[in-house]
């Protein structure tokens, strides 16, 4: 019997998935029993593109087309939910399983609190996350620091502090990640300042932190967060999809070192990513004036911000005229009324950044501001019942 | 329920970034970043974000029209291209070169490749020419001369190398975004930016020294700062010596263009001259980035020679971080250029004027002997329509219309042709003039590839059915090709058959392939399968014959119109962020139209103060060309004595002011930038 809040050795009984997998192949296995018991009707995804460095998002309903989905890419820096509540959100009737970051998940959560999406539907199947690296760095990094062709790689993997490369010819060369971060490679900078390791907002969140010695390899360590999490792990195990074992404390002791190394680290990140500017949120903002100066008025923020939920976007009103219109660059207003509308359910998900064609570091400004609102203590996406911070849009009725 | 993320090439300038198109069950939904793209990194500007917009608009062209009795019906392929084909032959029975053909910098190279060689085999004209006559033709032109190649030296990412990026006549923060972007970068790391420019651009506001530059004077500047140079020894001696000649010709030439001599002539004060020079003198790695500001000039030609002069002077080229770039305008101005849709070239830049070149192309082509005779130039061809002297034209993707100079003789020209065939994907200004109208796919709806600024070759990938019976350009070509009995010479099944083509007779794409273009594209030029392309142009020699880069002393011309009594202020034209060109697509995008969507005139508080007019109010803009109506935008970025006005307007249409008679002779290129001008009460 699965139980809410327990952690789980599971294992995949599928020959083929267990390979493609990462760690065994048991997430991809769980989505396989999902579709084809029909609790879902779909699977939202990541699958490769080009090659590994190109995360593509991927609706599956054919449980014969999971493989594709199989494995990680830590080049996989989007946010799911932005393709869920803009593309998807069209046929509600639709019952998702959807494998998410734990950013992805508290998007997830604090869309469906804002009454944009229905959580009812869909099943968040989470993953452990220690960060992810932007494709074309990654790229230049492998090029420039571990001497590899990027094109001559063909799988990655982060374990222990390292990136590890495996070449076409089998050779592993790693690198150490703090030392790539000193200089100007590593992480996304939002995710080396992220303290979510573990997707808690999501129903279940697999992963190998805590996984010991024989089970390496083909075990994931799986945490279960909810009853409906509890539900369907116990279904797909009864199913024979999956075999489960219970964790040694040892391994449950681990995986928390794990998560709080990475805490702590993710602090250490924080202090340095914002020292020299004032606690206070308006100094925050205009400390940050010389940055939105460069502003071009793209809207890929806007657009790329999954939190984002006016019907009709505010920063397109023509009346009144305070955000002036048909230049370059926008008034400061501009990013003031998407700090209004965005930063108490920011997730420091990165997107704003990642897509600011003048590298205006969105992220860390929102970041910042973001743990002020904290301090009114409401954290974004955490669980479903708290209301969004100032009750000013509830779900509908 | 079914989602696709579909990665391909941006269409509107000459960045080349990458985007993926979002096709939900079938119809596209929008536009999500591509991060693995190396231009853009996911990265994107207004146009791009919202490029998705015109796709599925109403407007788009669904079938066939022929015009009767002054009225568009709708036809079927077959009857247009049956009689397109009954219209043509009686003109090419008289004479071939009585047809002139179009081609378009927004079309892939697949497109174009096939327009020129439908153009040359099967009508037997060398009558073809592109927007780039109106662009960088004087790049082409005036790199060729002293280079040897006119296409830009570096690649995008390289500016960022850069100790100092000298920026003339070009406005990357808003034209080039994305370019932008690497400059700002550039700036972050240390780098020193120098700004020339009339107005005091969004990019000039980023700048360590900006010159406020006198439109048509860039030549003053330039000798100006080489003399400086060479006065403090800053010069590349080594370089000269053994990568250049005639350098003595130059030295004679810039030896009268002193700082104080030529203050009053730029605008610029000496000692900002005097800094500019020593910045980029001093600078280890120097770059150059320059667009239209320099070319659309009727001396755009003599502008180009002396920015190649001075990178030379310096040593400034060949190497991570130098170069001369000119930013291309259009998605894919330089792929179109590339495949020969040129009236002297043939693609490759091969000159078809020697015989073993056309040998050759006729064996390749399997074709009877091709046409010796020089094509016409674009705006000659308008000007033969005008007189008489050319009978049909065919226009691909290309509203000459709007972007000619000297809109109603433009018009007048189109009309007085027998045939005018436009293929389109709306119903533009040029088609609604048209007496065959054919609907073609639009960039999302085609496979093929683009060649962005930085001559990177890159995948074009169909993400939706194009509307109604549209068919991609080439594909057009080929039935056209079949009903005049030529079918044979255009077997292709796909847009990669014709790549394959494409790069059998085109040395700078010879080893590229669409398996080796995958995410990252490639730099042409790549002369075999296993070179991996080239990003960085005369590393080793120049591509002249000799391997020299060639000085060309150049002295200051002066403008055909300079202000007087009666025509006060200097009329320079150009684009903003939001919208492009002809705004044909922009104009149907409901949010960069909710920015802006009517024309404006920036004029200096000082000018507007003399003329009695303020903000927002209509006026009057009379050229000694036309005039049109339009608003009063007051701003001190503009210098005094200087109005500008966007090119995308409908309500301000810009080439009711400008010249079509008056042209660089060599390159055609009319006066586009500094038009002699008045502003008027209504």
């Amino acid at each position: 019997m699965i139980r809410k809040n327990q952690g789980y050795y599971i294992k995949s009984s599928d020959d083929v998935l267990k390979d493609l997998g990462e760690s065994g192949g048991a997430l991809t296995t769980l989505m396989k029993f999902l579709l084809k018991s029909k609790i879902v009707d779909g699977v939202l995804a990541v699958k490769k593109g080009y090659d590994i460095y190109d995360a593509v998002p991927v609706l599956i309903s054919d449980a014969n087309k999971l493989e594709e989905s199989a494995g990680s890419l830590h080049c996989g820096t989007m946010n799911i939910a932005k393709i869920l509540v803009e593309y998807i959100n069209a046929s509600p009737d639709l019952k998702l399983a959807i494998t998410v970051k734990p950013c992805e998940a508290l998007t997830i959560m604090e869309l469906g609190k804002r009454g944009k999406i229905d959580l009812n539907y869909i099943i968040m199947v989470g993953v452990n996350c220690g960060g992810t690296f932007p494709p074309i760095s990654t790229r230049n990094m492998i090029q420039d620091v571990i001497g590899v062709k990027p094109d001559d790689v063909i799988n990655e993997e982060i374990t222990q502090g390292k990136f590890l490369v495996e070449t076409r010819d089998h050779n592993i060369k790693e690198i150490n990640i703090d030392y790539l971060e000193d200089s100007i490679y590593g992480r996304r900078s939002n995710c080396r300042r992220c303290e979510m390791n573990i997707p808690v907002s999501a129903d279940l969140g697999f992963g190998n932190w805590g996984v010991l010695e024989d089970y390496v390899g083909d075990y994931s360590f799986v945490e279960v967060f909810t009853d409906k999490g509890a539900e369907i792990l116990d279904k797909a195990v009864e199913s024979g999809f999956l075999k489960v074992e219970k964790p040694s404390k040892d391994a449950i002791k681990i995986r928390a070192h794990v998560d709080n190394s990475m805490i702590s680290l993710a602090k250490d990140w924080q202090s340095k990513d914002f020292k020299g500017t004032d606690n206070d949120i308006l100094k925050i903002f205009s400390h940050y004036d010389g940055e939105f100066n460069k502003c071009i008025k793209c809207m890929g923020c806007r657009d790329a911000c999954p939190i984002c939920f006016c019907e009709e976007c505010t920063l397109e009103v023509k009346s009144p005229e305070w955000i002036n219109q048909g230049e370059i660059p926008p008034s400061p207003l501009f990013h003031l009324e998407r700090l209004i509308h965005m930063v108490e359910s920011c997730t420091n998900c990165g997107q704003c950044e990642d897509v600011c064609p003048v590298d205006i570091p969105l992220a860390k400004i929102w970041h910042q501001i973001n743990l002020r609102v904290k301090d009114l203590e409401y954290s974004p996406g955490m669980d479903e019942e708290t209301l969004v911070l100032f009750d000013l849009f509830k779900r509908p009725e | 329920m079914k989602i696709d993320l579909i990665p391909t090439i941006c269409p509107y300038c000459g960045c080349g970034c990458g985007l993926n198109l979002v096709n939900v069950d079938g119809e596209i939904k929008g536009v999500e970043p591509w991060k693995r793209n190396p231009v853009n990194e996911g990265k994107l500007c207004p146009k791009g974000n919202f490029s998705y917009e015109f796709i599925n608009h109403k407007e788009r062209l669904k079938t066939p029209l022929i015009k009767e009795n002054g009225q568009f019906r709708e036809a079927s392929w077959d009857e247009a291209l049956n009689a397109i084909f009954r219209e043509l032959k009686k003109i090419i029975d008289e004479d071939p070169d009585l047809v002139a053909f179009l081609s378009s910098a927004r079309c892939t190279n697949e497109d174009n490749y096939v327009l020129q060689k439908f153009a040359r085999a099967v009508i037997g004209t060398n009558n073809i020419d592109n927007c780039a006559a109106l662009c960088h033709g004087p790049t082409v032109s005036g790199l060729n001369l002293t280079f040897g190649s006119g296409a830009m030296t570096n690649s995008i990412k390289d500016m960022e190398k850069a100790d100092c990026i000298f920026i003339i006549g070009s406005n990357p923060l808003e034209q080039h975004p994305l370019i932008g972007r690497r400059i700002l970068k550039a700036k972050a790391k240390g780098s020193k930016i120098i700004v020339a420019d009339p107005r005091y651009t969004p990019t000039a506001k980023h700048a360590d020294l900006f010159l406020p530059l006198t439109p048509g004077t860039d030549v003053a500047l330039l000798n100006s700062m080489m003399q400086v140079i060479l006065k403090e020894g800053l010069e590349d001696q080594d370089f000269i010596r053994t990568r250049t000649r005639d350098f003595e010709k130059l030295k004679k030439v810039i030896e009268n263009y002193s700082p104080d001599s030529v203050e009053h002539i730029t605008g610029i004060s000496a000692a900002k001259i005097e800094n500019a020079a020593l910045i980029y003198g001093e600078a280890e790695k120097s770059s150059i980035v320059y667009c239209l500001g320099i070319t659309e000039h009727i001396m755009g030609m003599d502008n180009v020679m002396s920015l190649a002069n001075l990178t030379m002077l310096t040593g400034n080229i060949g190497r991570e971080g130098t170069g001369l770039n000119p930013l291309r305008g259009q998605n894919n101005v330089q792929g179109v250029c590339d495949m020969g849709a040129l009236p002297f070239l043939y693609p490759g830049y091969k000159k078809y004027v020697l015989d073993n070149v056309r040998a050759d192309t006729e064996y390749e082509w399997n074709c009877g002997p091709l046409n010796f005779l020089p094509g016409l130039q674009m705006v000659e061809i308008l000007e033969a329509a005008y007189d008489g002297r050319m009978k049909a034209m065919y226009i691909m993707g290309e509203n000459p219309v709007f972007s000619e100079p000297e809109t109603m003789k433009v018009k007048e020209s189109l009309l007085n042709l027998e045939t005018l065939i436009v293929q389109d994907i709306f119903l533009t200004e040029t088609a609604e003039l048209a007496d065959f109208v054919l609907p073609a796919t639009s960039w999302a709806e085609k496979n093929g590839t683009f060649t962005n600024t930085e001559r990177r070759v890159q995948l074009v990938r169909k993400a939706a059915d194009p509307p109604g019976q549209a068919m991609e350009d080439w594909r057009i070509f080929c039935q056209l090709a079949q009903v005049m009995n030529s079918s044979e010479m255009f077997p292709y099944r796909s847009e990669e058959d014709i790549f394959e083509e494409i790069r059998s007779i085109t040395p700078q794409y010879k080893g590229i392939t669409y398996q080796r273009l995958k995410a990252d594209g490639m730099y042409w030029p790549c002369p075999d399968e296993d070179h991996p392309g080239t990003p960085i142009l005369h590393g080793e020699k120049f591509a002249t014959p000799h391997g020299l880069g060639v000085f060309k002393p150049i002295e200051l011309r002066s403008l055909p119109e300079t202000p007087d009594d009666d025509y006060p202020l200097i009329l320079s034209t150009g684009r903003i962020i939001f919208h492009y060109h002809n705004s044909n697509m922009t104009g149907k995008s409901k949010i960069l139209g909710n920015e802006i969507s009517k024309s404006f005139v920036e004029i200096n508080p000082k000018d507007a103060l003399k003329l009695g007019v303020s903000n927002q109010e209509m006026v009057k803009i009379i050229t000694r060309h036309g005039e049109i109506e339009t608003k009063v935008k007051i701003t001190s970025k503009i210098t005094h004595g200087i109005i500008f006005l966007p090119i995308h307007f409908l309500d301000g249409k810009p080439n009711l002011l400008t010249n079509s008679k008056v042209l660089d002779p060599s390159t055609k290129m009319p006066e586009l930038k500094a038009l002699a001008a008045k502003i008027e009460k209504i």
